[in-house]
């Protein structure tokens, strides 16, 4: 119905898009990179073809994608540039190793362009939650819950299941699931289903000792909690329990004293633990203001430098003014989700999208100030960023879910303009 | 829903904060850390660019290229093995055992990693090899090698380690900084390796010993500052002080008898500064002492310093007393002390050590240029005066007098430190002190580990460094 009205209907008044522009600029800034690292040296094959995929996807996802329905086209341009520049320095830190990360990180792009277009035929089309959300929660609890059966162990939490030759990592694509459960029933109020689903997540989380993860799905639940019911007392609560929770933790785990007494002064523990945060504050104090120039620098020291650490390689390579300028864009993205959220005409859409927001907020707030060493170090991923499919995935699903609600919102916003249109047509409303 | 969207805005508001922190604190530690955290041995970087950039030189005061590198990339030192010795602690050596000698802290500059991309452009099109920066020190090699020679030749000290800092106190310039035994760079032997005295140690940077009597400037300062009588208070000296359970005795169990502040000082009397702590209390001593610089995080542009430590908890009336004669867990660098007694001569005043006079490109630009800097305001002018003139009476008439040149108005203040040396007991002796001549404004601090009383054994080195300046500086 609102389909057919709004091809019958004049449209509304389309603002103009310097958005366009930005992406050209991004797809020709993406181009010269991957051209310039190819070109060194001898031809790399590879990296020639990347210089052509990447600015393509690039295309698809912000240019071509939103001919079939509206879209916030800054958020996905800024969307988009993280993730090529996730490929770009994977692609710059594989030459002279047998990697081949950069190239794999453009298949996961594809893929999450592929989950963002399924996020947002999702939102769009799908209008009756109630038994789809119930299918949900059982299926993300199975998900989630998996890795403690057949799962396998990195890097300290055993949080990954081998499917077919590749890992996944199912705590990221449980955000989605996460996100649609507790804004469905926050948004009904309804208490109890999405407390049990949160907490049931916190402990499966503990038990796989990913606690960085833990930590953003606390936060988010916590947040989203405060913004659908405004409780102060209740959020209150649950800060003061996390609170009490992390100094218990402190008190009772001795790895968990080791990483903040790492963070504290990680050039003591140099040979043993401290070896990873002290590489990184090298790397970033080696880019200096300006960086050292793409492809150059030694990011290959620093341990898992292609995902937790992908921040400190970024400062190396182009600076900590860079660096910052990367955390401006996730500062634009939130504004624009929180735009989305506001604007949204629904409860569960409005919620839906604030969460969105919010957990790639925290997200980046957790691996970022952990690179930095504000914060102690947890090994979460870098949105956008960092090499990973299940990541990559899990982050444009979100951000498929935000361009799902920004459309429905533009919907909305014509089907008004076409009312007081044709209200204005026969007279009933004076000229605006 | 207008008041979801206000709580929308206000966690929206919190996210951007905690994001904004992120940003403001990872640029400020860049800016505060990042050339400390650069030029740690640790980082491998600088070494790899080593291959392709030639490391420009450094030079001294004097115009004496104290390290370059010639044509086939190598480091190449001064070619006399004692004078390319005597600065090894301060240009540091090609495998990284000193920590933060000019060749590596400043390896930014030498490396040319300061060098504009139109410079690396332009060196790239011309088809040289990239060359970094010259580096000119505030530092007379002359002087240093005279320090080496004057520890090596006198029998109390030869052999033995420590440490000799000399500076401009009106303008913070360090004119020699040597640290004690040295090695040779050029020759790097697997004696020096297991030398059980740890010649890679800078030991004006590193070492955090009891300044011992040389503390008694700053409690002095402390007296003259909160105490209403500090001139004519009397202490009596029996040899012995009980305080608690403990006895405290002098350097030798000297007998003073009655003595004003004055008298004190220049004799050197621990009983009476221990009692003399104990009226002014541990928090006033503790004030004192951070604002000559105990206690601060030393964040100075040139050097990586020690930090230097004046106790903060759990103190008992002991431990007070102690410390008000530099004991009981107090702690400076020879470099620290050195400030000390050069912010007295330049009349409470202390100047932040500078170590670069310039920094020239190959192609003339100039990168950097000398400048000073104030780092504290110590004390007083007044109390700096007195102080002043008590330090004058150690050298004319008290603990100091070794010190003395002829021709020169010298102050000092001696210090015989209880401390150890690898879990030793040992007397480290010290000496800081300065010529009270504006023509020659120029203050040191000599540190003897295990060398035994301060006044026979670290001042007469004072003194040949004094006659060095004489000699050499008076215009």
């Amino acid at each position: 119905m609102r389909q057919t009205r709004r091809a019958s209907a004049p449209k509304a008044p389309s603002r103009r898009h310097p958005d366009r522009r930005l992406v050209w600029v991004i797809m020709l800034f993406f181009f010269s990179a991957f051209l310039l690292i190819s070109l060194k040296g001898q031809i790399h094959w590879q990296g020639l073809a990347l210089a052509l995929v990447v600015p393509v996807l690039i295309y698809i996802a912000t240019m071509w994608l939103p001919r079939f329905f509206p879209a916030d086209k800054l958020l996905l341009a800024i969307a988009n540039f993280l993730c090529a520049l996730g490929v770009l320095i994977l692609y710059s830190t594989d030459q002279g190793t047998d990697t081949t990360r950069g190239l794999q990180q453009a298949v996961y792009y594809g893929i999450g362009i592929i989950a963002m277009l399924f996020c947002i035929l999702l939102v769009r089309y799908i209008r009756r939650w109630k038994f789809m959300i119930i299918l949900i929660m059982g299926g993300a609890a199975i998900l989630l819950a998996l890795p403690l059966a057949i799962g396998t162990e990195q890097n300290g939490a055993t949080n990954w299941i081998n499917v077919g030759g590749t890992s996944l990592q199912p705590s990221e694509i449980v955000k989605i699931a996460l996100l649609l459960i507790l804004s469905y029933y926050l948004s009904e109020r309804r208490f109890l289903p999405w407390f049990l689903f949160a907490g049931f997540s916190l402990v499966i989380l503990m038990f796989q000792m990913d606690l960085g993860t833990a930590l953003i799905y606390y936060a988010t639940t916590l947040f989203l909690f405060y913004s659908a019911t405004g409780n102060l007392p209740l959020t209150g609560l649950g800060i003061l329990g996390s609170g009490g929770a992390a100094i218990l933790g402190y008190q009772m785990f001795a790895h968990v004293k080791k990483r903040v007494a790492i963070w504290r002064n990680p050039w003591i523990y140099y040979e043993t633990s401290g070896y990873q945060i002290v590489q990184m504050l090298m790397a970033i104090a080696s880019g200096g203001l300006l960086g050292v120039g793409l492809g150059l620098g030694a990011p290959r020291v620093i341990p898992v430098y292609f995902t937790d650490c992908i921040f400190a390689v970024i400062c190396e390579q182009f600076g900590i003014i860079f660096g910052i300028l990367v955390l401006v864009m996730y500062v634009i993205l939130i504004l624009r989700g929180t735009s989305i959220a506001t604007s949204a005409r629904s409860s569960f859409h409005a919620l839906l999208a604030m969460g969105c927001t919010v957990i790639l907020g925290i997200q980046t707030f957790v691996i970022i100030g952990g690179v930095l060493k504000l914060i102690p170090l947890t090994g979460v991923t870098m949105p956008f960023v960092s090499y990973g499919g299940t990541s990559m995935v899990s982050c444009m699903g979100i951000i498929g879910l935000l361009q799902g609600v920004a459309s429905i919102n533009q919907d909305d916003l014509a089907y008004d303009y076409e009312i007081s249109h044709s209200l204005q047509e026969e007279g009933q409303l004076p000229e605006a | 829903m207008k008041q979801q969207r206000m709580r929308f805005r206000l966690l929206t508001l919190f996210i951007i904060a905690l994001l904004g922190v992120a940003g403001v604190y990872g640029f400020y530690s860049v800016s505060t850390y990042g050339s400390r955290w650069f030029s740690s041995a640790k980082n491998t970087r600088y070494q790899s660019a080593r291959r392709t950039v030639n490391k420009g030189d450094i030079i001294d005061r004097k115009g004496v290229v104290l390290a370059t590198t010639n044509k086939n990339g190598d480091r190449v030192y001064q070619s006399n093995i004692k004078s390319r010795s005597a600065v090894v602690h301060l240009i540091g050596d090609e495998e990284g055992n000193v920590a933060n000698g000019v060749d590596s802290f400043q390896a930014s500059y030498l490396l040319g990693f300061e060098t504009s991309l139109s410079e690396r452009i332009n060196a790239l099109l011309r088809g040289e090899t990239r060359r970094g920066d010259d580096v000119t020190l505030t530092v007379d090699s002359a002087l240093c090698t005279e320090i080496t020679r004057a520890f090596a030749t006198n029998g109390n000290t030869a052999g033995k380690s420590g440490a000799a800092v000399v500076m401009n106190y009106k303008t913070g310039e360090v004119l020699a900084l040597v640290s004690l035994p040295v090695f040779d760079p050029a020759n790097l032997t697997d004696k020096d390796r297991a030398n059980p005295q740890h010649p890679f140690w800078n030991r004006a940077l590193q070492s955090t010993l009891p300044p011992g009597s040389t503390f008694k400037i700053i409690t002095a300062a402390a007296a003259l500052a909160n105490m209403a009588d500090a001139t004519e208070h009397l202490y009596e000296c029996t040899g012995a002080t009980q305080v608690m359970d403990q006895l405290i005795h002098d350097y030798g169990k000297a007998q003073h008898g009655t003595l004003n502040l004055e008298r004190a000082f220049t004799v050197s009397c621990n009983n009476a500064f221990s009692q003399c702590a104990l009226i002014l209390t541990d928090n006033v001593l503790r004030a004192t002492a951070e604002n000559f610089g105990f206690n601060d995080n030393f964040l100075f542009r040139d050097f990586v310093v020690e930090n230097s430590i004046y106790p903060t908890t759990g103190r008992n009336a002991v431990q007070v007393a102690w410390s008000g004669v530099g004991q009981s867990q107090v702690g400076a660098t020879p470099l620290h002390m050195c400030m000390v007694a050069a912010s007295i001569a330049n009349e409470g005043v202390m100047m932040e050590p500078r170590l670069l006079a310039k920094v020239q490109s190959p192609a003339g630009v100039v990168r950097l240029r000398y400048s000073q800097k104030v780092y504290a305001r110590v004390c007083d002018t007044q109390t700096a005066r007195t102080l002043d003139q008590f330090m004058k009476n150690v050298v004319s008439k008290g603990t100091g007098t070794a010190a003395r040149v002829n021709g020169l108005t010298i102050a000092g203040k001696t210090g015989s430190a209880e401390g150890a040396i690898d879990g030793k007991d040992a007397t480290h002796a010290w000496f800081v002190g300065y010529i009270a001549q504006p023509e020659l404004p120029y203050a040191l601090c000599v540190l003897v580990e295990g060398g035994g009383s301060g006044g026979s054994v670290a001042a007469p080195i004072a003194a040949r460094i004094f006659k060095y300046l004489k000699d050499n500086y008076t215009r």
